[in-house]
């Protein structure tokens, strides 16, 4: 795709962000972009936005937000699957040739909502919603079944999040959580067989904003640097109703993954030099990586991914991020050296109804 | 320029009506999908991706009720993605799909969805909600009361009457009557909206759409794919979706940029989709116009920023007959959404009836010689506008009849 990456920020994390109200949060992540990426607002010739009007605890939450975001008077869109999927329609607005230069804003401040009550109020009211459903239930439903299917146990589980912790540890951008001590994960409270507590990420606040331009924009513009390239993009949904091969097929995952790779001219995820996966839990980390069947990249998740910080909705678009400063040498202590091409991943909806993947490419 | 030409080649719509009683939400958005698909002739194996067109999930009671509908729609394993901008979602849902085949990425793009708008006791209970909650919740703002203010600043700035909006109700329930799927349709008087309960000035309760329950759904494809499948289609060849704040009160007086009660962001997506469909002057190269008027107020200041006349002058146009459906432009021949407003799609039930008038599959309600039709969406506090241009032919753009 001809689509660039010219300038990004993303909101320092917080569990709670408390000091800012959402529009406030909204509006410096825009406005550190824009910086970023050197140009006015005024230049910007279209917006995207990624929100989820549940999470915001507002009916069309792009009402308040969409100025402080920077459409005002702006051709603006909005998608409310995830961050990352404002990404994939932000880059298909760009390449359609309609638009030159625009802005991608994402936000999520679960802190301020009722994260497990927004969940069950996606269960229809027929069947999932009088069992009472949830997140927790419908992850540890996905654990029992990758278990399984590949084998995994509780304690792959604690390994996996202890190793994601470390990774996450080292990243500067991450919230800090520091790295727990194995049996601080290990006999955490069950929350639904297999899944215990200290297995989920934790939840914060979190807020991502990206300047995109077309070729030609940047043509006319030789000063602008184009942080990274958009090369492939994917994103699927699965069914609904979660039955075994549902939750074990991890076939949307895979097949998200492969249409992003395959827009980028690759075979396979090892053609890669990082993926950083949207793992909401340690099973989801095991889960994800075995489904590469052996195609993987040298490095995973480096930033730490859910781990180092998981604005839920936009953790995803956090991925992208990542892998857009580790392909412009701006990812400090946990820079790759010599990297030439990323993939961000995110997921949403229960036990990962939906996948995203964006492969990104060193210009 | 858009990278590939992009067609309309099937569209499908449910009857709309109170309640659904017999069917749940996602069998509904089935039964769009279907007929579009059919209308097409394209199979699910042939669609590669999805846009779901769904607003406020309040209304219905289901969060993030597309995931839901995924399967339904035959989403399931495909690109699936859902749209949300108010009232101005089905038209913005269109232009997203419009995206994803206009940028190459995809060639054949199913945009559904659907609405049950009357499940919640109260719809303006729930659009209140759509306000601060620190500073407006308790100044009873809701849809009604917030496009009354701005009906009144209209009529102070134009003169313009209770009775001419009255009119308008009377014009759109006669047209209906030729539309097998509007909710609300028949030979009324003006006297008739104007003896119904006052709801809030200027509104009496025939001023009001109702609140409506279905299900609307649009097959777009790339050229190669619509040439195979569709004799007529219709050809998306403008597209544009203005934002505006929400704040009513920064969008008039001498510092601001526009006026509020001119549907001001409506102007501007409509002049970007006529440059990017060759439209310069509307009212001899557009037939059609399917407008977004949940309310009988809101039709003056659209065709004035559709430039089908000046402002202030729609009123007595209309008047005179001027935007019947013989008339210099035929508005809302459907009955529009002042007759039928599922909410979450009601963008793309305009774009639907636009697109069967250019695709001549308008029945009863088939305007002669339609080649341009414009259908817009209007949402938020009257902030989000889209605006859609169809036309019979991608490469002669804009053709002065």
């Amino acid at each position: 795709m001809d689509v660039f990456v010219i300038g990004q920020a993303v909101h320092m994390p917080a569990a709670r962000i408390g000091e800012k109200r959402l529009e406030e949060l909204v509006f410096d992540t825009a406005h550190a972009a824009l910086a970023d990426a050197g140009v006015r607002r005024g230049q910007i010739d279209h917006v995207t936005i990624a929100g989820c009007d549940e999470l915001d605890g507002r009916s069309i939450s792009s009402m308040l937000l969409a100025a402080p975001a920077g459409a005002q008077l702006r051709d603006e869109m909005k998608c409310t699957d995830s961050g990352l999927t404002g990404l994939c329609l932000e880059a298909m607005r760009l390449e359609s040739g309609i638009f030159e230069l625009g802005l991608l804003v994402s936000w999520s401040k679960p802190s301020t909502a009722p994260l497990e009550d927004v969940m069950r109020m996606r269960c229809e009211p027929f069947y999932t919603r009088p069992i009472g459903l949830n997140m927790a239930i419908t992850d540890a439903l996905f654990a029992q079944a990758v278990g399984e299917k590949y084998g995994f146990d509780e304690f792959d589980a604690d390994e996996a999040v202890l190793e994601a912790y470390r990774r996450a540890d080292r990243n500067p951008r991450g919230i800090g959580h520091g790295v727990p001590a194995m049996e601080d994960i290990a006999l955490s409270p069950y929350l639904a067989a297999p899944l215990r507590r200290e297995h989920q990420a934790p939840i914060t606040d979190g807020a991502v904003a990206m300047v995109l331009a077309s070729a030609e924009w940047l043509k006319r513009n030789p000063n602008a640097r184009a942080l990274a390239q958009v090369a492939g993009i994917g994103w699927r949904n699965e069914q609904y109703d979660l039955g075994s091969d549902r939750l074990a097929g991890l076939t949307g995952f895979r097949a998200t993954l492969d249409d992003a790779l395959m827009m980028a001219g690759l075979k396979n995820a090892a053609g890669l030099d990082l993926l950083e996966l949207e793992s909401q839990t340690g099973f989801h980390e095991l889960a994800f990586r075995a489904a590469l069947n052996g195609n993987a990249p040298k490095d995973i998740s480096t930033s730490g991914g859910a781990f180092a910080q998981n604005p839920y909705f936009c953790t995803g678009l956090v991925n992208a991020a990542e892998a857009v400063l580790q392909l412009s040498n701006n990812a400090g202590p946990i820079q790759i050296p010599r990297i030439k091409r990323a993939a961000a991943h995110g997921s949403h909806g229960f036990a990962q109804q939906g996948n995203v993947a964006v492969v990104l490419e060193r210009v | 320029m858009a990278k590939n030409t992009v067609a309309v080649i099937g569209t499908g719509q449910t009857k709309f009506k109170t309640h659904y009683a017999d069917k749940t939400y996602v069998e509904l958005a089935q039964d769009a999908a279907k007929l579009a698909m059919d209308d097409a002739g394209v199979t699910p194996d042939e669609l590669d991706a999805i846009v779901f067109s769904m607003a406020p999930t309040q209304f219905m009671g289901v969060n993030d009720c597309d995931r839901w509908a995924t399967s339904h729609v035959w989403g399931t394993g495909k690109p699936f993605m859902r749209i949300h901008a108010g009232g101005a979602t089905g038209g913005s849902a269109l232009q997203a799909a419009y995206v994803h085949v206009a940028s190459g990425v995809h060639r054949t793009v199913l945009v559904v969805g659907a609405d049950r708008v009357a499940e919640t006791p109260d719809a303006q209970h729930v659009l209140n909600l759509i306000w601060d909650r620190f500073y407006e919740h308790d100044f009873a703002l809701n849809t009604v009361t917030m496009t009354a203010l701005a009906a009144q600043r209209y009529m102070s700035r134009y003169g313009t009457t209770e009775e001419q909006f009255a009119q308008v109700v009377v014009r759109a329930r006669k047209n209906a009557m030729g539309n097998p799927y509007a909710h609300l349709k028949g030979e009324i008087t003006v006297d008739d909206v104007m003896n119904s309960p006052r709801v809030a000035y200027p509104y009496k309760r025939f001023d009001i759409c109702p609140r409506s329950s279905g299900a609307a759904a649009v097959v777009l494809s790339n050229l190669d794919v619509a040439k195979e499948k569709c004799a007529r289609p219709a050809f998306v060849n403008g597209v544009s979706a203005i934002t505006h704040s929400v704040f009513m009160g920064d969008r008039m007086g001498v510092f601001s940029e526009t006026e509020f009660s001119d549907h001001d962001g409506e102007h501007i997506a409509a002049y970007e989709a006529y440059r990017q469909a060759g439209i310069t002057d509307p009212t001899s190269q557009i037939q059609v116009a399917e407008l977004y008027d949940p309310f009988s107020t809101f039709q003056f200041p659209s065709i004035e920023s559709l430039g089908f006349c000046g402002r202030g002058r729609a009123a007595a146009i209309s008047d005179e007959g001027g935007w019947d459906l013989d008339g210099q432009v035929a508005i809302g021949p459907s009955g529009g959404t002042l007759c039928t407003n599922p909410i979450g799609v009601t963008g793309l039930v305009r774009v639907v009836d636009a697109a069967n008038q250019v695709m001549g599959k308008a029945g009863q309600n088939q305007l002669p010689n339609v080649h341009n039709a414009v259908a817009t969406a209007v949402g938020g506090s009257t902030q989000f506008f889209a605006v859609t241009m169809l036309g019979d032919d991608h490469a002669t753009r804009g053709r002065v009849q």
